[in-house]
C-alpha cells in the first residue's frame, strides 16, 4: 500500500464516522429542541388564550361564543369536559385531518382541563409538525450534502496535492529504481520547495556518487592488482625454467618443480579471467564490428576437437550463417567459454551439440544433474568440480559478455543434457 | 646475434639473460628508458625485447624511436597489461611480436629463435638441424630428402622443440604453446604424449637419429 493510500485511508476513515455520527445525533437534537419549542409555544398559546376568555368572562352568552369559536377556529378547540375524566396538559402527538392542505398530518396537540366560569371545559391546542418536519429534513439534507462534499473534497484535494506535493519523492526513486552502479553517472538531484525532499535527495545523491566514487576505486583496484600480479608471476615461472634446466634433479625435485608450474599457470589463468571481467566492466570492448559468428564457432571447433577427442568426445555442429555487429574479441570469449564449459562437464564419450540459427546459440551436453541454477552458475568462483584447472569463471564472463552486450542467455537440462542458449 | 633486453624487473631480466646465453645469443640490457634510448641510437640489434610498462616512459615510445631511426631490429613487446589495444597499436608501430606476461620460457626463446631467422635469413626460413630440415614457410619436414607426412600439432611441436634444443621444455609450456587458452581444458600429459609418440615415430622411421628424449616428471628435451 502507498504512503498516500494510508495517509488518507486514515483521514477519511475518521471523516466518515465523524459524519455518520454526527448526522442522526444532529437530527434528533434538532427534532428535541423542535419538539420542546413546539410543546412551550403550544403551552403558551393555551395560557394566552385563557387569559383572554377570563378576560371575557363578564359576557353572559360566553358559553354560545365558545362553540362558535370552538368552531371557527382550527387551532384551538374548547368544549365541555366530561366530569369522569380530568386530564393536565397533556401532550400527544397525532395524526389528524388537515382541512387546509387537504390530507392527514403529524400534529402536536395538547389538551387540558380548565374552568371557565366556573365550569369544566377541556382546550385543545393544536400544532402541525409538517413545517418542523421540514425544517429537519433539510438540515439533514444539507449535512449530508456537506460530508459528501467533505469526503470528495478530501479525497480528491488529497490526490492532487500528494500528487503534485510527492513528485519529487517519486522522482527520486524512479531515478535510484534505474540507478546501475557499474553503468550510470551519479544522480542528478532537483530541488523542491520541501526541506524533507531536499534532505533527502542530498543524501541520497551522496551516497550514489560515494557508491561511485567506492565501486571506480574498486574496479581500477582489481585491474591494476591484476595486472601488478602478471610480473611477478613472470618472475616466479621464468625461475622455475631455469631451474627445469639443471641436470640431475631427482625425481621428488622434478615434481615439484611442475607442481608449482602448474600452480603458477593456474594463478596466472585466475588472473586473466579477472583482468578479463573487469575489462568488460570498465567498458574496454566498445568497438564493435561485422562479426561472422558460425566462422568463429567453426573455427573454435576445429581448434577443439584434439582436445574433445582426448575425452573421446564428439562435437557436431549445425549452423546456419549470421553476422551480428559486436565486439568480437567478447563474441570469442563468449563461445570459448561455453564451448570449454560443454567439453570440461560433458559426460565421456558422448556428443556435444553445436546449433546456430535464428540467432540464437544452444550449446548442448550430456551430463549428471547439477544442483545448481542459472544464477549460481554465473556467479564467480562458484563451482561444482574441484578440478584445479576449472577457475570458477568462466560462465561469470560468459553471463557478463551477455550482460554486457544485451544477449540473453538461457539454461535448461531435461533428459541429463545440459543445453546453454544465447539470444544474440 | 644481439638481443637487447628493455626491461625494468631485474630478477626478471636475470632468468631471460641465463636462458638467452645458454641458447648463445649475445644479450645487453636496458633497466630504463633512457638507457634504451641510449643503446637503440649506438647500436644495431638482431631483436629487442621491449617491456612496455618502464619506470621513465612508455615502451611503445621506444618502438616509436626505434622505427624513426630506421633500424630493421626486429621487436618483440613484453608487457603485463595485456589489453588488445596495446597490441594493435605496438604491431602498427612495426613491432614484430607480441608477448603477454606471464610467459614460459621456450615460448620466449621460440619466438627470438623465429625472428632472429626472419631477419637473417631474410624469408628462406629454413631450419636445418644435422639430417632434419624444417621448411617453416612451406611447413614442410625433411629427413635426409626424404618428406615426413606430419600433423599441424605434430609439425609445431617439432619447430618449438628445435628452437628449444638442449633445454628441457614442460609439459605446461608445451601445452600452451600448441593451443593456447584451450589448454586448461587438457590433461596434458596424455595429450602431448600422443603427438609426441607419433613425431618420434615419424622421425625415427624416417632415419633421422632420436633427439627427443622424455624427462621424467617434466617434459621432453630436444637434445644433440
Amino acid at each position: 500500500m502507498r504512503l498516500l493510500q494510508v495517509n488518507i485511508r486514515g483521514l477519511l476513515l475518521y471523516s466518515v464516522v465523524l459524519v455518520l455520527i454526527s448526522i442522526p445525533v444532529s437530527l434528533f437534537s434538532i427534532q428535541a429542541i423542535l419538539a420542546e419549542e413546539v410543546d412551550e409555544s403550544i403551552a403558551h398559546q393555551a395560557d394566552q388564550f385563557l387569559t383572554h376568555i377570563k378576560s371575557f368572562e363578564y359576557l353572559d352568552d360566553l358559553e354560545t361564543d365558545l362553540k362558535v369559536l370552538d368552531k371557527l377556529s382550527n387551532n384551538i378547540h374548547i368544549r365541555p369536559a366530561d366530569n369522569n375524566k380530568f386530564v393536565n396538559k397533556d401532550y400527544q402527538t397525532t395524526s389528524l385531518y388537515d382541512s387546509i392542505e387537504h390530507a392527514v398530518r403529524p400534529f402536536r396537540q395538547m389538551s387540558s382541563h380548565v374552568l371557565v366560569k366556573g365550569k369544566p371545559y377541556i382546550l385543545t391546542v393544536q400544532m402541525s409538525l409538517v413545517d418542523n418536519n421540514d425544517l429537519v429534513m433539510a438540515i439533514g439534507l444539507v449535512q449530508i450534502t456537506v460530508s459528501v462534499l467533505l469526503v470528495g473534497g478530501l479525497l480528491f484535494l488529497n490526490r492532487s496535492l500528494s500528487k503534485r506535493l510527492w513528485k519529487p519523492f517519486y522522482k527520486t526513486l524512479d531515478q535510484l529504481k534505474a540507478y546501475e552502479l557499474d553503468k550510470s553517472e551519479s544522480i542528478a538531484i532537483e530541488s523542491s520547495n520541501i526541506n524533507e525532499f531536499n534532505d533527502l535527495n542530498k543524501t541520497v545523491s551522496h551516497l550514489t556518487e560515494r557508491n561511485r566514487r567506492v565501486f571506480l576505486n574498486q574496479k581500477e583496484f582489481i585491474e591494476n592488482a591484476s595486472h601488478e600480479i602478471q610480473t611477478p608471476l613472470a618472475i616466479f615461472q621464468s625461475k622455475l625454467d631455469t631451474l627445469m634446466q639443471s641436470p640431475n634433479l631427482s625425481q621428488m625435485e622434478a615434481d615439484t618443480i611442475m607442481d608449482l608450474e602448474s600452480t603458477a599457470q593456474r594463478i596466472a589463468r585466475l588472473n586473466k579471467n579477472l583482468l578479463l571481467l573487469s575489462k568488460i566492466d570498465n567498458e574496454q570492448f566498445l568497438q564493435t564490428e561485422p562479426v561472422n559468428v558460425d566462422e568463429i564457432i567453426r573455427s573454435q571447433i576445429d581448434s577443439l576437437a584434439p582436445m574433445a577427442a582426448l575425452e573421446s568426445t564428439k562435437i557436431t555442429a549445425e549452423l546456419a550463417t549470421l553476422t551480428i555487429y559486436a565486439n568480437k574479441t567478447l563474441v570469442e570469449v563468449l563461445i570459448s567459454n561455453l564451448l570449454h564449459n560443454a567439453i570440461r562437464y560433458g559426460a565421456k564419450k558422448e556428443t556435444i551439440g553445436v546449433t546456430l540459427n535464428d540467432k540464437r546459440l544452444s550449446i548442448s551436453n550430456i551430463g549428471v544433474a547439477r544442483n545448481m541454477n542459472i544464477e549460481q552458475m554465473t556467479q564467480r568462483f562458484s563451482k561444482e568440480s574441484s578440478d584445479p584447472n576449472s577457475s570458477g569463471l568462466g560462465l561469470a564472463i560468459v553471463k557478463k559478455i551477455c550482460d554486457s552486450c544485451g544477449y540473453k542467455l538461457e539454461y535448461s537440462f531435461s533428459n541429463s543434457t545440459h543445453i546453454f542458449s544465447v539470444n544474440f | 646475434m644481439k638481443i637487447l633486453i628493455i626491461e625494468d624487473e631485474k630478477q626478471l631480466v636475470k632468468s631471460i639473460l641465463l636462458a638467452l646465453r645458454n641458447e648463445g645469443y649475445v644479450c645487453e640490457v636496458a633497466y630504463s628508458a633512457a638507457e634504451a634510448d641510449e643503446k637503440i641510437v649506438l647500436f644495431e640489434y638482431d631483436c629487442i625485447l621491449l617491456d612496455i610498462n618502464l619506470p621513465d616512459g612508455n615502451g611503445l615510445n621506444i618502438l616509436e624511436r626505434i622505427k624513426d631511426n630506421k633500424k630493421t631490429d626486429g621487436v618483440i613487446i613484453i608487457t603485463a597489461k595485456n589489453s588488445l589495444d596495446d597490441k594493435v597499436r605496438g604491431l602498427n608501430l612495426g613491432a614484430d611480436d607480441y608477448l603477454a606476461k606471464p610467459f614460459f620460457m621456450p615460448e620466449l626463446i621460440a619466438r627470438v629463435s623465429a625472428i632472429i631467422r626472419r631477419k637473417r635469413f631474410d624469408g628462406s626460413n629454413k631450419v636445418v638441424f644435422h639430417e632434419i630440415a624444417v621448411d617453416l614457410l612451406g611447413k614442410s619436414v625433411n629427413v635426409k630428402g626424404k618428406e615426413l607426412d606430419l600433423t599441424r600439432m605434430e609439425f609445431s611441436l617439432l619447430v618449438f622443440l628445435i628452437a628449444n634444443k638442449n633445454r628441457v621444455v614442460s609439459k605446461n609450456a608445451i601445452a600452451e604453446h600448441l593451443s593456447g587458452d584451450d589448454a586448461e581444458l587438457l590433461d596434458k600429459f596424455d595429450f602431448i604424449y600422443s603427438h609426441m609418440k607419433n613425431l618420434k615415430r615419424k622421425l625415427t622411421e624416417a632415419g633421422s637419429e632420436d633427439y627427443i628424449k622424455t624427462i621424467y616428471g617434466l617434459g621432453y628435451k630436444f637434445s644433440t
